[in-house]
């Protein structure tokens, strides 16, 4: 029997696992969309590794869970390490690009930036309050533009000569995007013209004053999107790699801490336990928490969100 | 009738508190004191003040509304200036004339410091003790009594700040103005985080705030407060992991000055969190626990580099 670890990525957009051994090889590995239901789609994710999944040789000692939902998700499984999506990330990465020193990330919701000098983390950046050229930004334009957003990339390279977009604001950049197309700017100049922006707003804001050195990971949702790797290659004047498993490193990252974690025995048992949460609201003061109970077969097991003591539910 | 004087627990309050109570205190003055930041607070504070004020301001207007037919007097300090060629955030002169005409029908103890235009801090309390009908010697024994009990106070504290300088966990010095650090809605719950992580918070609000401090960091930046921020970074530096910079969206003070701090600042790591009112918490606890786990590492390497060597 050998000793094998999971690891789980619950995203806003979507949720990745791996399983992985002990020499931090990927045995298995899935990812679907969350669907805005998080406990539903770790189900699903659940169910779809345990098809492949070969019970006689392996046996699961490890669960780590990162991304949004990492907390809801690591209670329900009963989790061996609960960690944040930065510190996922780059260890993943780390592991399987020893030598690299930065890793830019755009995903649907953030985006961030994450500096390595010798093999640890030593700073990183996430964007503020605003989503401004992330993800979603890009979805939203596709739409405006009525193209799917998976052509956007290749579309991106057709372009010789990209249209300047105003990159600082979302809203600027998209009445700029009209103003563009309605003087009559071909519409993969504009494409083009917005991929840069996004690098270009990125580097400006998440990656405003660090030093970004070689050799530089590109990883998140955006970064299947070839049109915004080449304009980071132009911008950067450096060469940016682009993993195929990139969306993978925060799964891959937790289910390595997860090693160092004492050993439980996962039974994939769990997709068929019904579990539910309920939202209610404090009324003991005027905060009004709102606290999230979490129920396994309509038995409490766990409950969070209340400020102070008054609004602890317990058994 | 008792008189009584309603002080809201917000902005200059949090660095002030001791003088201020004792003052009244050593005059027999009954005081109330509006309570601990709540979300009723912000959201109350939030439908007085324009969109554009910071978060800070509208936490101090809901405490001025709940002090409403509570109290005799309400105490609004105008602290316009308190060093020459230094300047306070404009919050600090337009609360009097913002709450006057907010709250039409309160009274208001006029409390006001702007050494630029010779009004002493000692001149302030003057007015205050004429308006409630003590003597000059009442009000200045009242005062050098407040005075003394302030001073000792802030020695404690700078004991007890300083005393963390030399925990075996790790060290965060956690910079922001004490308005924010120590609100309930705001600073207290990164301080709590943090305590819970075994780590020890360095609050940088120990400065003795009398006299004039000059920074290395900036010698152009004229905020008084602003300025004692720097000048904590600068005095703790080598004797920390980390530093924490905290600020209430959108603080113009701060919005330069922590930049400022970022660029110059580089042998320590640095995050900076800005706070609002809409602000979940999950957002702030991700960036603090992935700082923590930097400081982590980057202090694990280091013991074990020693080792090797």
């Amino acid at each position: 029997m050998q000793k094998c670890y999971l690891g789980i990525d619950i995203g806003s957009i979507s949720t990745k696992g791996v399983i992985i051994n002990q020499n931090n090889d990927i045995l298995y590995s899935d990812y679907i969309w969350t669907e805005g239901n998080p406990i539903d789609a770790v189900k699903r994710l659940l169910k779809s590794l345990e098809k492949n999944f070969d019970k006689e040789k392996y046996q699961i000692v490890g669960v780590g869970t990162t991304g949004s939902a990492r907390k809801l998700i690591g209670t329900i499984l009963n989790a061996s390490i609960i960690k944040n999506e930065i510190t996922a990330h780059a260890i993943g990465t780390i592991s399987k690009y020893p030598d690299i020193k930065t890793i830019l990330e755009i995903g649907g919701q953030d985006s961030k930036i994450i500096l390595v000098e010798d093999k640890i983390v030593t700073d990183y950046a996430m964007n503020t309050l605003c989503a401004a050229g992330t993800g979603s930004f890009l979805s939203s334009q596709a739409k405006r533009l009525n193209i799917d957003v998976k052509d956007f990339g290749n579309i991106a390279l057709t372009s010789t000569n990209p249209t300047k977009i105003a990159a600082r604001c979302t809203v600027f950049a998209e009445s700029d995007l009209v103003h563009k197309a309605q003087m009559g700017y071909k519409k993969e100049d504009i494409i083009a013209g917005l991929c840069k922006s996004v690098a270009l707003n990125y580097l400006n804001n998440v990656g405003k004053g660090k030093k970004i050195k070689s050799p530089i990971i590109f990883q998140g949702g955006v970064s299947k999107n070839i049109g915004v790797k080449k304009a980071f290659e132009s911008l950067l004047k450096k060469e940016v790699i682009v993993d195929e498993n990139g969306h993978l490193m925060g799964a891959l990252g937790v289910a390595i801490l997860a090693q160092n974690e004492k050993e439980i025995n996962f039974d994939f048992n769990i997709t068929n336990l019904n579990f539910t949460t309920i939202g209610v609201e404090c009324d003991k003061c005027p905060n009004h928490c709102e606290i999230i109970t979490i129920r396994k077969d309509n038995k409490l097991i766990d409950a969070w969100g209340n400020r102070c003591e008054r609004g602890a539910i317990k058994n | 009738m008792e008189l009584i004087v309603g002080i809201p627990r917000a902005l200059l309050f949090y660095k002030y508190k001791d003088l201020w109570l004792q003052f009244f205190a050593n005059l027999n003055i009954k005081t109330v004191i509006s309570p601990k930041t709540n979300k009723e607070i912000i959201d109350k504070g939030s439908s007085y003040v324009v969109d554009e004020a910071c978060l800070s301001l509208k936490i101090f207007m809901g405490h001025v509304d709940h002090l409403q037919n509570k109290c005799d007097y309400l105490f609004i300090p105008r602290v316009a200036c308190l060093n020459k060629n230094e300047k306070m955030c404009t919050n600090f002169l337009v609360l009097y004339d913002l709450v006057k005409n907010t709250f039409e029908d309160c009274k208001i103890l006029m409390y006001n410091v702007d050494v630029e235009n010779n009004e002493y801090e000692f001149d302030g309390f003057l007015k205050i003790g004429k308006t409630l009908g003590f003597s000059y010697f009442k009000t200045l024994r009242a005062y050098q009594n407040a005075k003394k009990y302030e001073k000792e106070k802030r020695r404690q504290k700078y004991l007890l700040e300083t005393r963390k300088l030399r925990s075996p966990h790790l060290k965060i010095l956690v910079v922001a103005h004490s308005y924010n650090l120590y609100d309930d809605f705001v600073g207290k719950p990164i301080l709590e985080y943090l305590e819970s992580q075994r780590i020890a918070a360095i609050c940088s609000d120990i400065t003795t705030g009398d006299e004039k401090v000059n920074t290395s960091i900036s010698h152009s930046i004229y905020w008084t407060y602003n300025k004692e921020l720097m000048k904590i970074i600068e005095d703790t530096l080598n004797h920390i992991d980390g530093i924490i910079l905290i600020s209430t969206f959108p603080c113009g003070p701060d919005s330069l000055c922590n930049e400022l701090i970022i660029r110059k600042i580089k042998s320590k790591p640095i995050l900076y969190l800005t706070c609002d009112n809409n602000a979940s918490d999950t957002g702030i606890i991700t960036r603090l626990e992935s700082f923590i786990d930097i400081l982590k590492y980057k202090k694990e390497r280091s013991t074990n580099d020693q080792q090797y060597n």
